[in-house]
C-alpha cells in the first residue's frame, strides 16, 4: 500500500482516547489467564495438563535463553525456506503455464485442485526413501506441501488478470517484450506474492510435522521431546514460542512483499 | 420529420473545409461476420462512413447493434471480414499509431500511479523517463486531474479513472480518438459534466473522435455529426448532422433544438432497440424450457 | 473441431498422467530409477488389490470417516454460533476476528503432543485436532457471510417492521447460507486432512497407521499402494462434500 495520506475514520477519532476494542482484548487476555490459573489451583484437570501460570513464565524464561532452542530455531528455518524455494518455485513455474494457458489449464489443473487438499504427510515414508532420515526429507516434506497452494493460487491469479489491460497494451502498439515487461509481470506480482505468502505457511507446517515424526533437530522435533519427557510447562512456553514465531514470520513476509510490490511499481 | 429536413442543411463550420475534405478515417463497405456453432452471423453490414479532421463523429445503436465490433475493428483488435477501413489514407490491419483507443471497461493499470498510467504510451514509444514525465503532466491537466499525479487508481472514484484512461490516451497523441462507451458505468451527471471536459479537450486539441454509445443524450451533446445503426445485423440506418452552436457546454441540454434531435434520433432508434428486446426474450424464453 | 476442443484437455491430462507412469515403468525396468525406492506402477496396481483385501480396509476407511465426521459435526456445531456471535457483537468482532485469521494461518496441528497428554492415544485426540483445524473457516465464512448480507435486504426486512429475531430468521440468516455452506465445506476438508494426518503421526485409528505398518514391514509397493488409496479416499471425499454443498446450497 501506499502511504495516501488519507485517514481512516477510526484513525482520526482515536486522537488520545483509549480504543475500546483494545479494551476488549486486553480483558480477553487477562480473562483467560485468570480462568487458566483457577482452573490449575483448583486441581480439576491434572496439574500436567493444566500448570500453573508461574510455572509456564518460568518454562518460558528457560527456554528463551536456552540456546538449543535457537540451534533448532535455525534448523527449521533453514528446512523451511529450501522447501518453500524448491516448491514454490516449482508452483510458480506450473502455476504461471496452467493460468497463462486456457488448454493447458483445463488439461492439468482438475488434478491440482484435487490432490490439493489431500493429507500430504502420509508421503513422509516415501520422502525418506528418497531422501533419508536427515533434513532432505523434511524439506521434500515441506516442498511437496507448498507445491500445490502456491500453483493454485498463481495459476488463479492469473486468470484473474482482467484481458482488457492486454487490449490497452496492444492499442498503444507494444511490442511482445513491452508487453510481458510492462503489463503481464506487474500484473502477476500480487497472486505471485499471494501464493508465497500462503507457501511459506504451508511449507513450515509440513517440515514441523515431518520433524515430530522422524527427527534429531528442529522445533517440531523439541515439541515432542517434551512430550515425551512430560514436561508440560515446557512444552506450553515451545507451543507459544513456536506460534509466536509463525505469525511473525508470516507478518514479516506480509510487509516485505507488500513494500516491494509497492516501490516496484514506482 | 420536418424538423430533420430543415436542420439537414449542411454547415459544418471551419475544420472539415480546412482540410480540404480528406478525411482522416474510412470505413468502406465494411462487413464482419462470425462462424458460430449456429452458422455465419453477420455483426457489422455494409457500412461506411468518412470522418473529417476535427469531426466529432457518434455511432449510436441498441445493445448488440455491432458498435463494439466496429469500434474494435477500426482499432485493429479485429480483423475485417469485406471492406477496407484507412486511417489518414493508411489502410487498419492491427493497432494503428494514428488510431488511440479509450474502452468500455475499467482499463488502467491498478500497478501504476495516475502520471505512471498516462505516461505509458511514451514508455512504449521509447521516451526518456524525465521527458514522458513532463509531458504527461500536461494530459493531466488537461483532463484536471492535477494533484493526483501520485495516487493509484484505486484511490480514484469511477469517473476518475475513466478520465486518466482518456489522458492517456490522449498522450499517444492520436490523429483519430476512438472510444467506446467510456462513461457507461458513471451516473448521468457525472456524464454531462465529462462530457463538458470533453468537448473542451476537443475544440482545444482540434481532436478527431469516433464515440461509440449507446447514450442519445451524450450523442448530441458532444457530436457533429451521428451515426444511427440498425440492430442486427448492424447496418447505417441514418447519419444526422447535429447543427448546434458551439463552444457548447451541458447547458444545451435545456435548449429547444436539443429535444428535437433526442426525439428524432430516439424515433429512429425505438423501432431497432424493440427489436433487441424482442430478440431477448426470446433468447430467454429458449432458456427456460432447455 | 468442437469435440477436440471440449475433450481435448481432458484426454491430455489423462493421457499425461498415464504416460508418466509408463515412463517411470520403463526407466525403472531399464534400472534409471532405483527400484527399491521406487516401486514399479504395475507392482503398486497388484498390491493396491492386496491392500484393499488383506489390510481390514473397510473397518479403517469407516474409523477415519467416523473421526472426520465427528469432527466436522463439532466444527459446525461449535464454529456457526461462534460466527454469529462475532457479528452480533461488534465490538468482540473487531477484537477478535484478526486473531481467528492469524489462528487459522499457524501450524495449529502441531498442538497435537498437548493433546495426547490430555486425551491419551485415542479417537478424542484425533477428533480434538481436526476440530481445532475446521474451526476458522467456518467461524470466519459464517462472519463474512451475515456480514455481507446485502443491505437492501435488511431494510426490506427493516420496512417490514420485523423484530430482531424475525430479521435474522428470515433475512440474515437465509441470505448467509450459501457462504456458510462454503466455510462449513472448507471447515470438513481440513478437519478430515488433519484426521488422516494425525492418525499417521500419531500412529492411532483408521487409515493413518496403515501406511506406518506398512513401510515399516518395507513393503514398498504395498506403502505406495495404501498412500494411493488414503488419496483417493481423500478426492472421493472432497469431491463428494463439494457435491452436497451445490446440492444443498440454494439458488442464489
Amino acid at each position: 500500500m501506499a502511504s495516501t495520506g488519507v485517514l481512516t475514520s477510526s484513525e482520526r477519532a482515536s486522537g488520545w482516547r483509549p480504543d475500546p476494542v483494545l479494551w476488549v482484548r486486553l480483558a480477553i487476555i487477562v480473562g483467560v489467564l485468570v480462568l487458566w490459573q483457577v482452573v490449575a489451583m483448583s486441581g480439576l484437570l491434572y496439574q500436567d495438563v493444566v500448570p500453573q501460570l508461574p510455572a509456564i513464565v518460568a518454562a518460558l524464561g528457560r527456554l528463551l535463553v536456552n540456546p538449543e532452542l535457537y540451534r533448532n530455531l535455525w534448523v527449521t528455518l533453514y528446512e523451511t525456506v529450501l522447501a518453500l524455494v524448491f516448491g514454490g518455485v516449482a508452483g510458480l513455474f506450473v502455476g504461471i503455464v496452467l493460468g497463462g494457458s486456457r488448454f493447458f489449464g483445463r488439461a492439468f489443473e482438475p488434478y491440482l485442485y484435487y490432490l490439493g487438499p489431500t493429507p500430504k504427510i502420509i508421503f513422509f515414508p516415501v520422502m525418506i526413501m528418497w531422501f533419508g532420515t536427515g533434513g532432505g526429507s523434511k524439506i521434500a516434506m515441506g516442498a511437496f506441501s507448498c507445491f500445490f497452494p502456491v500453483a493454485l493460487s498463481v495459476a488463479v491469479g492469473m486468470r484473474a488478470i482482467p484481458p482488457i489491460l492486454m487490449r490497452v497494451g496492444q492499442s498503444f502498439r507494444a511490442s511482445p517484450r513491452q508487453m510481458v515487461q510492462k503489463i503481464y509481470l506487474p500484473a502477476m506480482r500480487e497472486p505471485v506474492v499471494n501464493g508465497l505468502r500462503l507457501g511459506f505457511g504451508i511449507a513450515l507446517i509440513g517440515v514441523l510435522l515431518a520433524e515430530t515424526k522422524l527427527s534429531n533437530q528442529g522445533l517440531g522435533f523439541l515439541v515432542i521431546q517434551n512430550y515425551q519427557r512430560f514436561d508440560m510447562p515446557a512444552m506450553y512456553a515451545l507451543l507459544i514460542a513456536i506460534f509466536v514465531l509463525s505469525m511473525g514470520a508470516n507478518a514479516a513476509i506480509t510487509r516485505l512483499t507488500s513494500r516491494s510490490a509497492a516501490s516496484g511499481a514506482r | 420529420m420536418s424538423t430533420a429536413t430543415n436542420l439537414h442543411q449542411v454547415s459544418r463550420k471551419g475544420a472539415a473545409a480546412a482540410t480540404g475534405g480528406q478525411p482522416i478515417l474510412t470505413v468502406d463497405h465494411v462487413v464482419k461476420s462470425f462462424e458460430t456453432p449456429q452458422g455465419k452471423v453477420t455483426a457489422v453490414d455494409d457500412m461506411s462512413l468518412d470522418v473529417r479532421q476535427g469531426e466529432f463523429v457518434s455511432v449510436i445503436g441498441p445493445s448488440g447493434c455491432g458498435k463494439s465490433t466496429l469500434f474494435n475493428m477500426i482499432g485493429g483488435l479485429l480483423s475485417i471480414t469485406e471492406g477496407e477501413i484507412a486511417v489518414a489514407g493508411e489502410r487498419v490491419n492491427g493497432p494503428h499509431p494514428s488510431i488511440g483507443m479509450v474502452f468500455q471497461e475499467e482499463s488502467t493499470f491498478p500497478w501504476r500511479t495516475v502520471e505512471e498510467n498516462v505516461a505509458f504510451p511514451l514508455e512504449i514509444q521509447g521516451v526518456g523517463k524525465a521527458e514522458r514525465l513532463e509531458r504527461a503532466q500536461h494530459f493531466i491537466k488537461l483532463v484536471g486531474l492535477q494533484g493526483f499525479e501520485k495516487r493509484f487508481p484505486a484511490e480514484l472514484s469511477g469517473g476518475m479513472r475513466q478520465r486518466v484512461a482518456i489522458a492517456r490516451t490522449l498522450a499517444f497523441q492520436p490523429k483519430l480518438l476512438l472510444m467506446d462507451e467510456p462513461f457507461a458505468a458513471l451516473d448521468e451527471q457525472t456524464r454531462l459534466l465529462l462530457g463538458d471536459k470533453v468537448t473542451q479537450i476537443q475544440q482545444e486539441l482540434n481532436q478527431t473522435v469516433v464515440l461509440i454509445t449507446h447514450n442519445i443524450t451524450e450523442a448530441v451533446q458532444l457530436s457533429d455529426r451521428i451515426l444511427i445503426m440498425t440492430y442486427r445485423p448492424g447496418r447505417t440506418k441514418r447519419i444526422i448532422d447535429i447543427d448546434l452552436p458551439r463552444p457548447r457546454t451541458s447547458e444545451i441540454v435545456g435548449s429547444d433544438a436539443f429535444g428535437r434531435y433526442v426525439a428524432e434520433i430516439w424515433n429512429d432508434l425505438r423501432e431497432e432497440a424493440s427489436q433487441g428486446m424482442q430478440d431477448e426474450e426470446a433468447l430467454a424464453q429458449q432458456r427456460k424450457r432447455p | 473441431m468442437r469435440s477436440l476442443d471440449r475433450y481435448g484437455p481432458a484426454a491430455l491430462g489423462f493421457g499425461g498422467f498415464v504416460l508418466f507412469l509408463v515412463v517411470v515403468e520403463i526407466l525403472i525396468r531399464l534400472g534409471l530409477i532405483n527400484g527399491y525406492i521406487v516401486p514399479l506402477p504395475s507392482q503398486v496396481i497388484v498390491a493396491l488389490e492386496r491392500v484393499i483385501a488383506e489390510e481390514g480396509i473397510l473397518p479403517r476407511f469407516l474409523l477415519t470417516a467416523g473421526e472426520a465426521l465427528g469432527a466436522g459435526l463439532l466444527v459446525a456445531l461449535i464454529g456457526i454460533p461462534l460466527g454469529i456471535l462475532l457479528f452480533e457483537a461488534d465490538l468482540l468482532r473487531r477484537a477478535t476476528e484478526n486473531w481467528v485469521a492469524a489462528f487459522a494461518a499457524a501450524p495449529i496441528v502441531l498442538v497435537y503432543p498437548l493433546f495426547l497428554v490430555i486425551f491419551g492415544r485415542s479417537s478424542w485426540t484425533i477428533i480434538a485436532i481436526g476440530t481445532v483445524a475446521g474451526l476458522p473457516p467456518v467461524i470466519l465464512k459464517t462472519l463474512e457471510g451475515l456480514a455481507g448480507v446485502r443491505p437492501v435486504l435488511i431494510r426490506v426486512g427493516r420496512s417490514f417492521n420485523l423484530t430482531p429475531w424475525q430479521q435474522f430468521r428470515t433475512i440474515l440468516f437465509p441470505a448467509a447460507v450459501p457462504t456458510i455452506f462454503a466455510g462449513l465445506r472448507l471447515g470438513l476438508i481440513f478437519a478430515m486432512i488433519n484426521v488422516v494426518g494425525v492418525e499417521f503421526l500419531i500412529n492411532f485409528g483408521g487409515l493413518g497407521p496403515l501406511i506406518n505398518e506398512l513401510s515399516e514391514r518395507y513393503d514398498m509397493p504395498a506403502t505406495y499402494a495404501a498412500i494411493c488409496f488414503v488419496v483417493l479416499v481423500s478426492v472421493l471425499f472432497f469431491l463428494a462434500v463439494e457435491r452436497i454443498e451445490k446440492w444443498l446450497r440454494p439458488a442464489s
